[in-house]
């Protein structure tokens, strides 16, 4: 064991000698060391009545590993600072020594909800490197299954809010309509969860009878249960008045911190990278792109009804998706080792919670220079420090999971 | 791919591009100074024939011999996407402006940055590592860096066999895996 | 004689001696309980009886005790049960018949994990506070009227007891979240505090209605003065008092929407962070028990207590029978009683099979017949019920007070299901905006109403 890892400045604060008998019980949350940053001073220093609330890695209620400082004083959190890298893989480091067809599988977990948007980007970008042309019929497949994950993250976000508002109840329904997509799903990909399933060049394989015929089934009733759902939660008093007010993010705030997607959208800004900047077939497609808070800014509740109302926009495409879907192959043929022309490239989609990008540097080897992911998530944990000023411990929750976070994005 | 925007770029950052407006497919691509960099993002931002609103992406490149930071920004007065590089960063003491007075979403990128390369954003108000622990001391996607190398130094401290290294620790050069010409 | 030698011999060795230890227990138990009764008997009876209040008292004490326990194993088993059920899911169904046996499984698995304090904590209160927590609770059984004559002490100021009693578990819930070494608990303490401080006024004075109607404070004369027809009841009297009274229950039992003193989505555990084993036992036995006597004070309050709905005396009386006077005296049957015990269930049974058989259509003819059982055990059930009112009514109490109580746990239950919680700033605004308002309103309206009726 080394004497003094790191810079020989301070302990490590993994070193178990840190903590001595003596030092038993006198936990803080403080880190053992002199604040090396302007805003962990002015973070780390408490003012008279100030305590910090510690909302550790293991939380019940935090959306996955995620540990959150907070600053409060009584009830009202004076300010918060989030610690991340407890879900750290290296995903970038380790694209950079796989090759391209194994990358796909590599950044499946980075957001594990709705995994097809973390294959698209990279898929679009490599084939952009490639300058492969995908069949019509396996851009309709990739919406058709892009559009039903992002159903099924937004109802899951449904009942995630509720759980960690303390109802109980609409997770279990959250769930059983997730778990109708993803066993359609499962029957084309042979996953229930990190599909796997884009490939450079197309898809996987083909849609098959049993995901029809499911498909079929869901469709039939999806609507109906969609508002049903939504009934549940959206006239619940106590719900409206936990999320009305909470966390108002305006226009320019947003832009600002680089927010994007529905967060974004429900602080008035239009902008949508299925519209703004189109890709696959989604011109042909006809929706609308619902925006809220257009005055004063979007509220907890704004970031809330949006998404119910993108699972309707959802189920439009995914109809008109049946219906013109046309024959073909669905995958081009590459060969099996891939050596893309050296140069950069750029990719972006609109997963459910953002605007998902992938930068690619190629050196014309078969592993690319560099792979850098840009995840939503990560860029909308910054909100949450910014909109929780004032308010209660009980609201942090509200806002954290009205942004929508997942934390294989954040942590990559 | 927006030949227009080609020409109004060209026209109105001559003395600060460092090499040709390249563009493929739906992208534009500019390559500046590390120093010229706010006052072109400023521009970029503010002028209203730009009006380059949304960030969308702040990565860091080792290419090698020596750093670039890109950015990704869009705007609604073009459908390309346009991405800056700020070339040239040296590879022993990179240094860049921070975008942070534009952007305040920039600062956990920035970070990421700073956390995976070691390339210091002068201006950021919390540039501390945001993935590994405080106390780490290498910067894991440098091209030079070697995890044996950097697991021997952790308190853990060699014990899986991968960690071991064959040569004694703090005496391994620098050496660069890969270099590209990017 | 094989199959038991082969029995014997698959038993353990720990079964080898536990078993004939048992038998031996169960045969030499009685024998030596009729020796005892039959030479200490008399002396005890005479003790006993010279002490009467004392010995009222313990056994007062004893069933309050013994009938807590259950009566939170029956409330956990429904609260797991019932919300599973509300999110489309099974919950228990493992251990007994339908995992009816699973809090009492719990209550063991309680009672076997370790039992550590936190090395920081304040031992003494960390210790003491649990028992403080179930002790308010348990002590305010004591004048709650389970039937007609059985109420453990029927003081004449059993309401302020009781609030007396019950405002001591803020204490305990203080004590615990402070003096755990835990800013979880310590949250967790102040909000319920803050809470169940706050809902002890409105709680309070929504009763005080019904006690100006009422002229006493003794919950057995308030279960007596609703006898009769159910328009008796209190709540038709003092709606507005029962309603308050409703919201101000749930929140000082701490239960959904009122929750946030263990939300655990927020702070972990709340004050009970820090507590494992038996002391976290008491806190959540102590949290269902709290639950049987919101609802318990809720029907004696204003849903009539061991009243039926209907008047059963004055059908009595219709019909002509005198409940006083007629009496049963089955020795007077000799053997005809064997045989009408025998003959009765199957008659019964196949008088009501019969329809079943005719009707069904492709069912085997053994279901009918066990349908016929059924309905005769409904019907028997319902005749002896009624004959209770002739000799023993307060088994018919009991039983209407147990079921009017537990339908209200199950209106509790269903609200922890559907609600999500309030926040703490929502419920303080809550509490003294509106509920104590509202209370004072329908306190000065009873007054005005007395005095009205009165001058009139």
């Amino acid at each position: 064991m080394t004497a003094s890892p790191g810079t020989g400045q301070h302990p490590s604060m993994d070193d178990p000698r840190i903590m001595l008998d003596g030092q038993i019980g006198q936990f803080e949350t403080v880190p053992p060391y002199p604040p090396r940053t302007e805003r962990e001073s002015e973070f780390y220093s408490l003012r008279d009545g100030e305590m910090f609330l510690n909302m550790g890695p293991q939380h019940p209620a935090t959306h996955g590993v995620l540990r959150v400082v907070l600053k409060i004083n009584g009830e009202q959190v004076v300010d918060l600072d989030p610690v991340l890298g407890y879900l750290h893989r290296g995903v970038e480091k380790l694209c950079e020594n796989s090759d391209y067809h194994h990358i796909i599988s590599q950044v499946d977990p980075l957001e594990y909800v709705s995994s097809l948007f973390t294959e698209w980007a990279p898929v679009m970008a490599f084939e952009q490197l490639l300058d492969v042309q995908v069949p019509r019929r396996a851009e309709y497949i990739r919406v058709l299954t892009g559009e039903l994950l992002r159903i099924s993250s937004h109802i899951l976000y449904q009942g995630w809010i509720a759980l960690d508002l303390g109802g109980l109840t609409p997770i279990l329904y959250s769930f059983i309509e997730r778990d109708e997509i993803v066993e359609m799903l499962a029957a084309i990909t042979g996953q229930r969860m990190l599909f796997n399933y884009f490939r450079i060049g197309g898809v996987n394989g083909d849609l098959n009878h049993e995901f029809m015929s499911r498909l079929g089934d869901w469709m039939s009733r999806a609507a109906k249960q969609h508002e049903a759902n939504i009934g549940l939660l959206n006239e619940n008093e106590i719900f409206v008045r936990r999320m009305r007010d909470i966390g108002r993010l305006d226009r320019t705030t947003a832009l600002r911190m680089a927010t994007s997607g529905p967060n974004l959208r429900s602080a008035g800004v239009p902008y949508d990278v299925r519209r703004a900047h189109p890709y696959s077939v989604y011109p042909e497609l006809d929706f609308d792109i619902p925006v809220r808070g257009t005055n004063g800014g979007g509220d907890s509740l704004d970031r809330y009804l949006l998404r119910m109302d993108e699972v309707r926009e959802s189920l439009k495409i995914i109809d008109q998706c049946l219906h013109n879907m046309p024959d073909g192959p669905v995958m081009a043929r590459l060969p099996r080792l891939l050596r893309p022309r050296p140069g950069r490239a750029w990719a972006a989609v609109e997963a459910p919670r953002g605007l998902y990008g992938t930068y690619v540097i190629s050196d014309g080897t078969d592993q690319p220079f560099r792979m850098k992911i840009h995840d939503p998530s990560f860029v909308n944990m910054q909100l949450v420090g910014l909109l929780m000023k004032g308010n209660l411990i009980a609201d942090t929750m509200a806002v954290m999971a009205s942004l929508d976070p997942v934390m294989g994005g954040i942590d990559k | 791919m927006d030949r227009p925007l080609r020409t109004r770029l060209e026209t109105r950052f001559a003395d600060k591009l460092t090499g040709p407006v390249r563009q493929r497919h739906d992208q534009t691509e500019i390559r500046i100074g590390p120093g010229d960099l706010i006052e072109v993002m400023t521009a970029l931002h503010d002028e209203p024939e730009l009006c380059f609103e949304l960030l969308a992406d702040l990565a860091g490149v080792d290419t090698g011999d020596h750093m670039q930071v890109v950015y990704h920004v869009w705007s609604a007065t073009t459908p390309d996407w346009l991405r800056v590089i700020a070339d040239g960063l040296p590879r022993d003491n990179p240094r860049i402006p921070s975008l942070t007075g534009l952007w305040p979403g920039a600062e956990w990128m920035e970070r990421e940055t700073y956390d995976m390369f070691g390339i210091i954003f002068e201006g950021n108000r919390d540039l501390r590592r945001i993935y590994m622990p405080p106390d780490y001391a290498s910067f894991p996607l440098r091209k030079d860096f070697y995890l044996p190398d950097d697991a021997a130094r952790s308190p853990g401290g060699g014990v899986r066999h991968m960690e071991q290294t064959v040569a004694p620790v703090q005496a391994t050069e620098r050496v660069v895996r890969r270099t590209v010409k990017a | 004689m094989t199959a038991l030698n082969r029995s014997w011999g698959n038993l353990t060795a720990f079964g080898k001696v536990i078993l004939p230890l048992l038998l031996v227990v169960l045969v030499v138990l009685p024998v030596l309980a009729v020796l005892f009764l039959m030479f200490v008997g008399p002396w005890l009876m005479d003790v006993l009886n010279s002490n009467l209040g004392i010995v009222r008292f313990v056994v007062a004490i004893g069933g309050v005790l013994l009938f807590s326990i259950p009566a939170a194993f029956i409330i956990i088993y429904m609260e797991l049960k019932v919300i599973a059920y509300m999110n489309l899911r099974v919950g228990p169904n493992r251990v007994g018949p339908g995992g009816a046996a699973h809090s009492l499984v719990a209550g063991l698995k309680v009672l076997t994990k370790e039992d550590f304090t936190p090395s920081s904590a304040d031992v003494v209160v960390f210790t003491w506070a649990p028992v403080l927590v179930f002790l308010t609770c348990v002590m305010t059984f004591l004048v709650i009227p389970f039937g007609p004559g059985l109420v453990g002490q029927d003081m004449n100021i059993g309401v302020l007891y009781l609030f007396a009693v019950g405002g001591m578990t803020v204490v305990g819930l203080l004590l615990a979240g402070w003096s755990s070494f835990n800013k979880y608990s310590l949250l967790g303490g102040l909000r319920s505090a803050a809470q169940v401080v706050s809902y002890e006024i409105p709680l309070t004075l929504s009763v005080v209605g019904l006690i100006l109607l009422a002229h006493t404070m003794s919950l057995n004369s308030i279960a007596e003065q609703q006898s009769g027809w159910f328009t008796n009841w209190f709540v038709f009297r003092q709606p507005l008092g029962a309603l308050i009274f409703f919201i101000a229950a749930t929140a000082e039992a701490n239960r959904t929407p009122f929750d946030l003193t263990e939300a655990d989505s927020e702070i972990v555990a709340g004050f009970a962070t820090e507590y494992s084993g038996m002391r976290f036992g008491f806190l959540f036995f102590a949290e269902y028990v709290n639950v049987f006597i919101v609802s318990a004070l809720i029907t004696t309050f204003f849903f009539g207590a061991w009243n039926a709905p209907i008047d059963i005396n004055a059908i009595f009386a219709m019909v002509g029978i005198d409940p006083i006077t007629v009496s049963l005296d089955p020795g007077s049957l000799g053997i005809g009683l064997v045989l009408l015990v025998l003959s009765v269930p199957v008659v019964m049974t196949l008088v009501f099979a019969a329809p079943f058989y005719l009707a069904r259509r492709s069912s085997p003819a053994w279901q009918s017949l066990v349908l016929g059982f059924l309905l005769f055990n409904l019907v028997a059930i319902g005749g002896l019920f009624m004959l209770t009112y002739i000799s023993w009514d307060w088994v018919a109490g009991l039983v209407w007070f147990m079921a009017k109580a537990f339908a209200f746990v199950y209106v509790f239950v269903w609200m922890r299901g559907t609600f999500p919680r309030v926040r703490i700033d929502h419920l303080m605004g809550f509490a003294w905006k509106w509920l104590l308002p509202a209370a004072l309103l329908n306190l000065f309206i009873t007054a005005a109403a007395i005095v009205v009726v009165k001058s009139l």
